[in-house]
């Protein structure tokens, strides 16, 4: 385990933020923490890279307790609000960083990563005349500047116009090639569901999933079915293997837990002497998954 | 924590906020030497051998209010300086991308320190120097010995590190607005404190006492004032024994004890040492 939380809570006079936390991330994973605003996300970012301190619970990054130096030498961090010395050229905040982090020869290195983020051309104007995208795209430059094991990216496309998305698609595929691990925290689903492994929602503090994003998503897989001359003694057998069935205007539909379930149903209802003209499987999107989630969990609420 | 300092540093070069502070300050000593000019010339009719008595207490009090105004000067910049040293980072989120990476918070709260520390002592430095300059380039009779002005300059800058130290450990707990309304306040209080030590030691009677008293309080509060009238007595108190130069609204007869001193090399460590504890245990 590369990242792993236990009862890991923060809170702010006893509100907000977020709760228990039990989290375990392997190495090479790229981690999706989605949520609605206000869930918490960031809040267990900002307590994971040591900036917030924990009111309860334990973490560590690699083995070291959170919030220690040894831990630190193992992290990247984009902030979602970021903000860096303006009075600076991009490239001499890049040497800045460097020099935080005592980098003996950092000049190569930071060819490499304005080239990675696309500035090349732009490293010698103030940060102050840098768009909104543009401060985004140094500050994931000086995320990587350590070549850190674990980058934590709070909404890393949040000022990105399209190309630049998929840049930064690019590049979380390019650390997981390299044995990174990303902690990722969005609320674009779309863009998680491209790159994630594994994924976490959090709702109100509380982390209400938690998983490889494909057995999350294949919780729910819908078939729909056209037939005709079956009988009761079917559906019941059906009902074994599926569960939510409603049965309309000669279609049937219902949810399985397991897509090796739908081959097994096909043959129960041949053997059964039914007439099968039609059978659609469809596992949901994380939006499906994820609206359903949480707009169950606002309803407990 | 060295990286902190040296952009610290750079920060304040690059933002060109001292080209406009050494343009002002040209202008500060140009009608300072201008004034000098009219009133060591205005009674040139005295020339003897002998200088009078009457014309080297003016001119000591001139050379002392230069200084004050001076030592006003460099407080006012470590107000507009320092203020926002810590809380400005913490307010604008740049603190964010710096305090994830392995850097102790103390160090860059020390690195800041240190920075700023630099910047005034020198600045504070060039302007004590031009102050006495001027008053021996324009011939002042009060005599100043090298050993003197030694250590009144070692006087006239630990008072600007005293206060940044109250400003860095204030800006590493609070807001930059609440951390000037403090440091303008306690400047303030411990400026009328002094005031009023001053005056309880020209009268004699049970307000001397209480005024005195008030004034100790003040100092403890932050000793700024103390330390000047300290760099005061240092440069005009003669062998001689003419100790009676470093009187006057400016001075003051009333010495600071060697328990203050005592007290202000615990006062700056306290101060640090607490803003950075205090720095290292907040949420960002
Ligand atoms: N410093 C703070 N003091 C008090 N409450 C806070 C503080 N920071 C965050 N909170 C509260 O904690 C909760 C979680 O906030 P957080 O910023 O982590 O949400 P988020 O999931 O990142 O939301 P978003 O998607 O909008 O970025 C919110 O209810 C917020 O009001
Ligand atoms: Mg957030």
């Amino acid at each position: 385990m590369i990242l792993e939380t236990q009862n890991l809570t923060k809170q702010f006079d006893g509100k907000g933020g977020f709760k228990d936390v039990n989290i375990s991330i392997d190495s090479g994973m790229v981690f999706g923490f989605l949520g609605p605003n206000g869930a918490g996300k960031s809040t267990f970012v900002k307590t994971m890279v040591g900036l917030l301190h924990p009111t309860s619970g334990f973490g560590w990054i690699n083995g070291f307790s959170i919030g220690t130096i040894e831990s630190k030498r193992q992290i990247g961090f984009l902030p979602e609000n970021f903000k860096y010395y303006d009075w600076m050229t991009g490239k001499e905040l890049m040497k800045f960083h460097a020099e935080l982090y005592k980098m003996k020869n950092p000049y190569k290195k930071i060819e490499e990563l304005l080239d990675l983020v696309k500035l090349k051309g732009h490293e010698n104007k103030k940060i102050k005349n840098y768009s909104k995208g543009m401060q985004q795209r140094i500050g994931l430059a000086i995320a990587l500047l350590n070549d850190p094991e674990v980058i934590f990216l709070d909404e890393p496309t949040s000022a990105l116009d399209p190309v630049g998305r998929i840049d930064v698609r690019e590049i979380i595929k390019r650390l997981k090639d390299d044995g990174k691990t990303v902690f990722l925290n969005s609320h674009l689903l779309s863009e998680v569901e491209m790159v994630c492994d594994e994924v976490a929602i959090i709702n109100h503090g509380h982390v209400i999933a938690e998983g490889k994003l494909e057995n999350l998503l294949s919780k729910n897989t819908y078939v729909e079915m056209v037939i005709s001359d079956y009988d009761s003694e079917l559906i019941e057998k059906i009902s074994k293997l599926a569960y939510d069935i409603v049965f309309k205007d000669g279609k049937l539909t219902f949810k399985i837990k397991d897509k090796d379930s739908i081959p097994e149903i096909a043959k129960i209802v041949v053997d059964s002497g039914a007439k099968l003209y039609q059978l659609n499987s469809k596992t949901s999107s994380l939006e499906d998954l994820f609206i359903n989630i949480v707009g169950k969990d606002e309803d407990v609420c | 924590m060295l990286t902190i300092t040296k952009y610290t540093i750079k920060e304040m070069i690059k933002k060109r906020a001292f080209l406009l502070i050494a343009i002002l300050t040209v202008g500060y000593l140009f009608i300072y030497g201008y004034g000098l000019s009219l009133a060591f010339h205005s009674s040139n009719s005295f020339t003897g051998n002998v200088p009078d008595i009457g014309k080297i207490l003016l001119e000591s009090q001139l050379l002392s209010a230069g200084l004050y105004f001076s030592n006003f000067i460099v407080a006012f910049l470590i107000v507009l300086t320092s203020v926002g040293a810590v809380s400005g980072d913490v307010e604008s989120g740049a603190i964010y991308a710096l305090l994830y990476k392995p850097l102790k918070r103390y160090g860059y709260v020390l690195g800041k320190f240190i920075g700023l520390g630099i910047i005034i002592t020198v600045y504070s430095t060039l302007l004590f120097l031009s102050v006495i300059g001027l008053n021996i380039a324009f011939g002042t009779k009060v005599y100043l010995e090298l050993g003197n002005i030694l250590r009144a300059l070692f006087f006239f800058d630990l008072g600007p590190v005293v206060l940044l130290s109250l400003v860095i450990a204030s800006s590493s707990i609070m807001s930059t607005v609440n951390t000037g309304v403090l440091a303008v306040m306690t400047y303030g209080i411990a400026m009328i404190g002094g005031i009023l030590e001053q005056m309880g030691s020209f009268s004699t009677d049970a307000t001397s006492q209480g005024l005195s008293n008030v004034g100790i309080i003040t100092s403890l509060i932050l000793p700024t004032d103390v330390i000047f009238r300290k760099m005061n007595a240092e440069l005009l108190t003669q062998n001689t024994g003419l100790s009676f130069l470093a009187q006057g609204p400016f001075g003051g007869t009333s010495q600071p004890s060697p328990y203050m001193f005592v007290y202000i090399a615990f006062y700056i460590c306290f101060l640090l040492y607490y803003g950075a504890r205090k720095f290292e245990k907040r949420d960002l």
